[in-house]
């Protein structure tokens, strides 16, 4: 096996091995399990960094296991599948780093460090999988390595959201596997390919089509959490943050959103899924599920479930950049995979840093926060900002492109949606910023831990810090080289220019 | 020297903005005014010569550049002196917590303000005013009594609105040229069909930024409620920069539109006319500084509505624009400074009011009374029903039965989402094996 052939599988192995090692390490083996996290951590990094290098100057990266007859485990790096998995590995290691703060002193470490790692794995196969029955493969995966991490609690309300959770993804699994094996049965193929693979059968299976364009983007979109489809995503939120931010911003809905992706771009190419009709009702499936998620955060007093609604809202951006059909509205999806990744992984940090700091749940309890953890809502307000669409923060690059792209794509309708979420965004956040910033302190905090001279621990405060700061410089820094911009533009321009 | 202007022009927005952060948590020494050094440089260097001095940053945004010409300079020169001011004015509360709140919003808003100076493209501009925007609340609100709440509540809705509204005007700035610069934009929009949206939503959202009449209702809050630091800086923050914007964006002298211009130039006596009336009505000092701002905005109204009904008049003025908004903001300063030495010395009192009233000629109480009315029910009738409105609708959508509603819809989905995946799965089965069977 080459290099070229062995780096995609290096990468997935990364976490694996980690992974698998830490769930063999007892609890008091404190530092084992921080080197075997981080060092896995940063391995990963450093691979995918060696393998953006190696795409950007013209390499193919592919490995090929036999699975069954006629189809093979595939993995493969291409444009759109770095885009992801940059995200994830670069989001991994600050989660981790993160996670480490955060359940310092808590019991089975080493278990929830364990699938943590598994769930990393699962995402980057996602990411890197040159066929459906790949992603299908470590789609699944990713299904079964997230329970423990949201019973991780072992409470009764997290039993139930892990059970919620299991309907949801199990089921939308099932139609999916169902939606690959009918659609192998029809094409005979099932990899990944910038035109789709499904032109040949327009004229001849087209009511096949749709249904299987429907049966695929059910099963991804209960993971993206589309409505009516979201109902487990909220009931989630009773994880730890760190896990929070795994399922909002690393990798549960972004797999979704990635797969419905694919399925769009790469399985049924723009020309077909606009032949078949199917990408006017996508949209608008996209808009209602934007401004109701929007709409049901408005009013949630718990910080978690409002950002979990606004997870709701935020992931369909990507959906419906996609389903409007144009270059420009496509990049705008694109990057708001990562854009809405690194702002929703700071809000939900910061809310972690409230609730392990201070003690704190709920919105109505976050009177005067801001003067006792000022990073900490600094980074907060960055982020409500930025998924608020103000300029020049990663938010208003992904409403800029949406907007441009659905005027070019003579989808004006669109800009009412990005209005009103906005709109609602504000809504639900500045609120919450007023509160924190402007309103007085309460004489004291539900449940507050002392950190010395820092307002909180320091791997709890780095995190959000970075992140925040991301969030400003992807928005900023947009037209710069290698910018997540940059790199939308350039998968754009593979699947929209002969 | 062209790498010093290109180093100055970058750190007259980004200074304040780097200097906010360590504010957050501890005090530098006099970071207010170690904030403005680069703009004082800039303006000094820029003009020696009278240079006009630029630079392209392609990796910014979409492609930004930023800098400083002739028009722009005395714009930084009158931002300078008004920060310089206000940074003199400010006083310490003696809580910590406060004062560093103060200070970043303070550096936040300049940064904003600044670098919408040296902009030299649209969506640079819209971010640096933003900035500003949404920093300037923060001075507005920091007060913490009632009136600085409800000036910033105000305050903070009409900015979302026009950022709304400016994004819109962007988005159709941008399908019809893909060059974001000022120029570039002017000249594109006056050559399209149909420059009447362009122009009446970018009116529309820079009206409602620099708090011209008929949104005006937090201008005389402000200065009623605001300390002298954050008075001062009315005129020069959202005001000076609404009017900039509507110079920049609009392609002014090089469009006719003549309903536009006709509507435009009689709400901007409605406003001159509203101002001066409600002044003498008013008759507070404090409020003085608003009313005479409101004038002063509603004639460059009257003048912007006789410019785009004909498009030569804009082209007498020249730079005359620039000179008025450097005038404004100014004139703001003394006002407010004049303003807070005569409340040293004197007390308007309710007697002097009344009998003010008392000797007023009829047709001054005949304006009054209709202001009155308008005011009844401008201030009093439609927020009582905006209020029971909004408390009907808010327990509506507060109430439990509501949420419970959307709850037991998504459980009951839950419920069922097995049951038909299974039926589905079962139909997908049926319809594989029939096309198995029948070949």
């Amino acid at each position: 096996m080459n290099w070229d052939a062995g780096l995609p599988l290096l990468i997935v192995a990364t976490s694996l091995f980690s992974g698998l090692a830490i769930f063999f390490l007892s609890e008091e083996h404190v530092a084992a399990r921080t080197i075997l996290n981080l060092g896995g951590a940063v391995l990963k990094l450093v691979l995918v960094g060696v393998m953006i290098w190696g795409v950007f100057h013209g390499h193919h990266y592919e490995a090929r296991l036999p699975l069954l007859p006629g189809l093979d485990l595939l993995l493969r790096a291409d444009a759109e599948s770095m885009l992801f998995v940059v995200l994830s590995s670069g989001l991994w290691l600050l989660t981790t780093i993160y996670a480490i703060g955060y359940l310092e002193g808590s019991p089975h470490r080493s278990r929830f460090f364990g699938f943590f790692s598994l769930c990393v794995t699962a995402t980057v196969g996602v990411a890197l999988a040159g066929n459906l029955i790949t992603f299908v493969f470590f789609y699944e995966l990713l299904t079964l390595a997230t329970y423990p991490l949201i019973v991780h609690r072992e409470t009764e309300v997290a039993r139930r959201a892990g059970r919620t959770y299991l309907i949801y993804t199990i089921t939308g699994g099932a139609l999916l596997l169902a939606g690959t094996v009918w659609l192998y049965s029809m094409s005979g193929t099932l990899e990944f390919s910038h035109r789709g693979i499904v032109a040949g059968l327009l004229d001849t299976h087209r009511v096949s089509l749709i249904v299987v364009f429907v049966m695929l983007v059910a099963g991804l979109g209960v993971k993206a959490a589309l409505v009516p489809l979201h109902g487990w995503l909220p009931q989630a939120m009773v994880a730890p943050a760190p896990v929070s931010a795994l399922l909002h911003a690393v990798a549960v809905v972004k797999a979704g959103a990635f797969g419905i992706v694919r399925v769009v771009d790469d399985v049924y190419g723009v020309e077909a899924t606009t032949k078949l009709g199917v990408s006017g009702p996508l949209a608008a499936l996209a808009g209602v599920t934007i401004i109701y998620g929007s709409l049901r955060a408005l009013f949630q007093d718990d910080l978690k479930r409002r950002l979990a609604f606004s997870t709701v809202s935020q992931v369909s951006y990507i959906v419906l950049g996609i389903a409007i059909i144009g270059p420009i509205a496509t990049t705008g999806g694109l990057v708001h995979l990562v854009h809405q990744g690194v702002m929703k992984i700071t809000l939900f940090f910061c809310a972690g840093n409230l609730a392990e700091t201070l003690g704190i749940h709920k919105v109505s309890e976050m009177n005067g926060v801001g003067r006792r953890m000022p990073w900490t809502m600094a980074a907060f307000t960055i982020g409500a900002l930025g998924m608020i669409g103000v300029p020049p923060l990663a938010g208003f690059v992904t409403k800029w492109y949406l907007g441009v792209g659905a005027l070019d794509a003579g989808q004006e309708w669109v800009i009412y949606i990005l209005a009103g979420s906005s709109l609602l965004n504000a809504g639900y956040f500045l609120p919450v910023l007023y509160a924190a910033w402007f309103k007085p302190a309460p004489d004291s905090w539900p449940d507050e831990r002392s950190f010395g001279r820092f307002e909180t621990s320091l791997a709890l405060l780095a995190p959000p810090v970075v992140t925040a700061l991301l969030t400003l410089a992807v928005g900023l820094l947009a037209s710069a080289p290698f910018s997540p911009l940059q790199w939308a533009r350039f998968i754009t321009k593979l699947e929209y220019i002969p | 020297m062209n790498e010093i202007t290109s180093a100055l022009l970058l750190l007259t927005p980004l200074l304040p903005l780097v200097l906010a952060f360590p504010s957050l948590r501890s005090r530098i020494s006099y970071p207010c005014y170690i904030a403005l050094i680069p703009a004082i440089v800039l303006f000094v260097v820029a003009s020696i010569d009278s240079l006009s001095v630029a630079v392209e940053l392609p990796w910014l945004l979409f492609g930004s550049g930023l800098g400083v010409n002739g028009a722009s300079r005395w714009l930084l020169a009158m931002s300078v002196v008004i920060w310089t001011a206000a940074a003199t004015l400010q006083q310490t509360t003696g809580n910590h917590a406060a004062d560093n709140r103060f200070t970043v919003f303070f550096l936040l808003t300049m940064a904003g303000n600044l670098g919408a100076i040296v902009a030299t493209d649209m969506v640079g501009f819209f971010s640096f005013s933003a900035l500003m925007g949404y920093a300037f609340y923060g001075l507005l609100v920091g007060g913490g009594d009632k009136t600085a709440r409800r000036t910033g509540r105000i305050y903070i809705s009409f900015m979302i609105a026009a950022d709304l509204l400016l994004f819109e005007v962007l988005l159709i700035a941008a399908s019809t040229t893909s060059e974001m610069a000022f120029e570039a934009v002017r000249l594109a929009v006056s050559g399209s069909p149909s420059p009447g949206l362009y122009v009446s939503l970018a009116l529309a959202g820079f009206a409602l930024k620099a708090g011209f009449w008929p949104f005006h209702s937090w201008l005389p809050l402000a200065f009623r409620s605001s300390p002298p630091a954050v008075a001062v800086l009315i005129g020069g923050v959202p005001i000076a920069m609404g009017l900039l914007g509507i110079v920049r964006w609009l392609p002014l002298g090089e469009i006719t539109l003549p309903g536009t211009g006709l509507t435009i130039q009689i709400l901007g006596v409605a406003a001159i006319l509203y101002a001066i009336v409600e002044g003498v009505k008013r008759a507070q000092l404090k409020l003085l500084p608003a009313y005479a701002v409101m004038c002063a905005t509603g004639l460059f109204t009257v003048t912007l509505g006789a410019a785009l009904a004909d498009p030569a008049i804009w082209n007498q003025y020249g730079n005359m624009p620039y000179v008025y908004i450097v005038s404004l903001g100014f004139g703001v300063v003394v006002m407010v400074a004049v303003v807070s030495l005569l409340q040293q010395h004197r007390r308007t009192s309710a007697a002097h009011a009344q009998q003010a009233a008392d000797s007023s000629l009829w047709i001054e109480r005949c304006a009054g009374a209709v202001v009155r009315w308008g005011r009844e029910t401008g201030f009093k009738t439609l927020p009582r029903l905006g209020v029971s409105w909004r408390t009907m609708a808010g327990r509506f959508l507060q109430s439990p039965v509501w949420h419970k509603a959307l709850d037991t819809a998504e459980n009951s989905l839950q419920r069922w989402m097995i049951a038909i995946t299974l039926f589905l799965l079962l139909g997908i089965a049926v319809i594989l094996a029939a096309g198995i069977f029948t070949g």
